[in-house]
């Protein structure tokens, strides 16, 4: 039964469109970096980007170096950092704020004044301020996350329709037990929601991170993907830039389906819909 | 005379009149006192004046016949009964009304009253509206009872609405500023600003005294001759923002006449969804600034590539959120539109352009939010001139003040252009604001 499933996926129609639009896609881009010696002219633009041939050669080739992994470690390992720091921070506050209202007052416009700024502003300033660079960068990885985080736990528990307070309390709950039966299930999903999305941000910020402060640690291999693909670019082996920016492409693609998976384990109530 | 006016301002329906109106049907007003059990008056009696409740409290019992769903109200301090006083074509009471223990009242001849607004009809249908409302949520009255309160205006409808656009908002403002709010906001702004400036300057932990201080980041911004070169006096300053806005401008508006229709299309056409999606969605896990390096070899000069990033993060931001509006679109209304013998073309537009609508100005609010983050980026690492860049080479050249400067600023402005993109959205789908104002959010 399972399988059949899989084959219908597999050889559907639409399987078949995408892999002809992503073959088109990969020809023409061929076609397009090969532009000058087989047409004789520069395409614009895509003249300049290396081939996928090429690049696909490069990749098989760093496949065996420690350098490139240890560049996928150290930006992983940032970005779990800077990405749970927010979630421990964040969550608490986004629930505190939604439930209290004296520190929603308090704290929200403040919290709202800052958010505007985006988080790569805070890169120079995070740098003066923490002692390492593996700090800094771990840092503005934290506030790329942290404010949407705490955006959507605030707008999940915002949304909970007072009748289920009401009713939890008459019932005699105590504030414990509407805080874990009522606030908790009913903000799960978008704490989930939010999780996925900021993950998103952190691998965003990280690489931009990692370029702007020059990838901490100093020397090629400490440096993470984004200073991986800063170096390449500075070193002129432009076939790595693009491994780079694809291997980051299935990092945070692959960060953020887990999460979601994780959430829909979490939240098993939204999937019957 | 000023112990009146305060009550009538607690009353419902004349929360909104100014002061010196509020002295003049202070002047209609009576005082008299009741004693435990007095009746008022009784159902069907004839109905002349309208009361106030001072102190004291009131039983208030409907007539069967009135289609109440709640037919008794106890009256107390600031609630207003005896309306059927101005009510048109209903001049005798519909309830009953007793005083539960030793009662104040005010009473105003509702003849009087409506005569006097005749001198100000916008103020007047105001007020009328307002005992509309309160005859039909309070006493739950039908709609028709409370459709019976006189109007003033016809020919000055337009007028009315927009008094009543500036009352509301005088009104709300005011309401805010009894509320906590206010108080605590600014309290939360000072907390925020003391930690940074006891941290920096006074108490000088380590770490943080390296930071700019508040003081010497507010003396720079408002110096006329600031020590970094940079401050709300110099052309500079004002040139860096220009050039920020303007590359974020031009890309947001590519991004926006391309990624609409694109969107609209991915959502509209499955055979277009199912051929141009895949491609779509392996470019859009890439970090906008992982395509830095390879901007800048695909573009030439320093001001495209910044543009290109911004444009990109725009653009996918603004046709998954399109794609995603379309598909939200009950696909009940394209059938519906379809047996009307709506064509595919009046289809897509009468329905699935406004349909999707909300999404698309949801995916403008986030695509102009990006747009700011990755011109930063792109700034920071390539480009000159535009805040990004000011804070960079604040940094490399040790003018640490101008950095907060930059960021300050960074924050301004993409506050405001966001708010403008949201204005703008509720501009042009009132219709939506206007449901999500009576579902009461």
């Amino acid at each position: 039964m399972k399988i059949t499933g899989l084959r219908k996926t597999l050889f559907s129609r639409a399987t078949l469109r995408a892999v002809i639009a992503l073959s088109v896609f990969l020809v023409l881009w061929e076609i397009g970096s090969q532009s000058k010696q087989w047409l004789g002219f520069t395409v614009p633009w895509i003249g300049q980007v290396p081939a996928p041939t090429a690049v696909l050669k490069a990749w098989v080739e760093l496949l065996s170096d420690p350098g490139y992994w240890q560049s996928w470690y150290m930006s992983t390992l940032r970005v779990l950092a800077g990405f749970f720091a927010a979630m421990l921070i964040g969550i608490p506050l986004g629930l505190f704020m939604a439930v209290n209202r004296t520190f929603n007052g308090l704290a929200f416009p403040s919290f709202e004044i800052l958010r505007p700024i985006p988080p790569l502003a805070w890169v120079p300033a995070s740098i003066i301020f923490w002692p390492t660079q593996e700090l800094s960068i771990a840092f503005v990885t934290f506030l790329g996350a942290f404010f949407t985080v705490v955006i959507n736990v605030l707008g999940g528990a915002k949304s909970i329709d007072v009748r289920f307070f009401q009713s939890a309390q008459s019932m005699g709950s105590s504030q414990w037990d509407v805080f874990r039966r009522v606030v908790l299930p009913a903000t799960l999903p978008s704490i989930v929601v939010g999780s996925a999305v900021g993950m998103g941000i952190t691998w965003e910020v990280v690489v931009a991170a990692e370029m702007i402060s020059g990838g901490g640690g100093g020397g090629g291999s400490g440096g993470g993907l984004g200073f991986f693909i800063w170096n390449s670019y500075v070193g002129g082996s432009y076939e790595q830039i693009v491994v780079g920016m694809i291997s980051i492409g299935i990092a945070g693609f692959a960060c953020s389906e887990l999460l979601r998976t994780l959430g829909g384990y979490f939240t098993p109530w939204l999937k019957k819909r | 005379m000023d112990q009146l006016v305060t009550l009538l301002k607690r009353a419902m329906p004349f929360q909104m009149v100014p002061d010196d109106t509020l002295k003049a049907i202070a002047g209609l007003a009576k005082y008299e006192s009741h004693a435990q059990g007095d009746v008022i008056y009784h159902i069907g009696d004839y109905a002349d004046d309208i009361y106030i409740v001072s102190s004291g409290s009131v039983q208030h019992t409907l007539g069967i016949g009135t289609q109440a769903t709640h037919l008794d109200k106890t009256m107390r301090s600031g609630d207003v009964f005896g309306w059927a006083a101005v009510l048109e074509n209903q001049r005798s009471r519909l309830a009953k009304t007793v005083c539960l223990e030793r009662t104040e009242l005010i009473r105003i001849n509702g003849e009087d009253l409506i005569n006097l607004f005749k001198a100000s009809p916008a103020l007047g249908d105001v007020v009328m509206s307002r005992f509309a409302t309160m005859i039909n949520k309070e006493f739950t009255l039908p709609e028709a009872v409370a459709a019976q309160v006189p109007h003033f205006t016809q020919a000055q409808a337009t007028m009315a609405t927009m008094a009543t656009g500036l009352t509301l908002t005088m009104f709300r403002v005011s309401q805010w500023l009894k509320s906590p709010k206010p108080y605590l906001m600014l309290i939360g702004f000072s907390i925020l600003l003391g930690i940074w400036y006891f941290t920096v300057e006074v108490w000088k932990l380590p770490r943080f005294e390296d930071m700019p201080g508040l003081t010497v980041v507010v003396k720079e911004l408002f110096s006329k001759d600031p020590t970094y070169g940079l401050s709300l006096y110099t052309p500079e300053y004002y040139q860096h923002v220009w050039v920020s806005l303007r590359r974020i401008g031009i890309a947001f508006f590519l991004a926006t006449i391309l990624g609409v229709p694109l969107g609209l299309f991915l959502g509209w056409s499955k055979t277009f969804r199912e051929y141009v999606f895949p491609v779509f969605e392996t470019l859009r896990p890439i970090p906008i600034l992982a395509w830095v390096p390879l901007a800048i070899l695909m573009f030439s000069g320093s001001e495209t590539p910044v543009i290109y990033l911004t444009f990109l993060a725009s653009f996918f931001a603004t046709a998954l959120n399109t794609m995603l509006g379309v598909e939200t679109i009950d696909e009940s209304y394209s059938r519906a539109a379809s047996c009307l013998g709506a064509s595919k073309w009046q289809t897509f537009r009468e329905v699935i352009v406004p349909g999707a609508m909300p999404f698309i100005f949801t995916g403008l609010q986030i695509s102009i939010g990006v747009a700011w983050f990755s011109l930063v980026a792109g700034e920071m690492v390539s480009g000159q001139f535009g805040l990004g860049y000011v804070i960079n080479t604040s940094y490399t050249m040790v003018r640490y003040p101008t950095i907060v400067i930059g960021m300050v600023t960074l924050g301004a402005v993409g506050y405001t252009t966001s708010a403008m993109v949201r204005m703008a959205g509720d501009y042009m789908m009132q219709w939506r604001v206007r449901e999500l104002a009576l579902g009461g959010r």
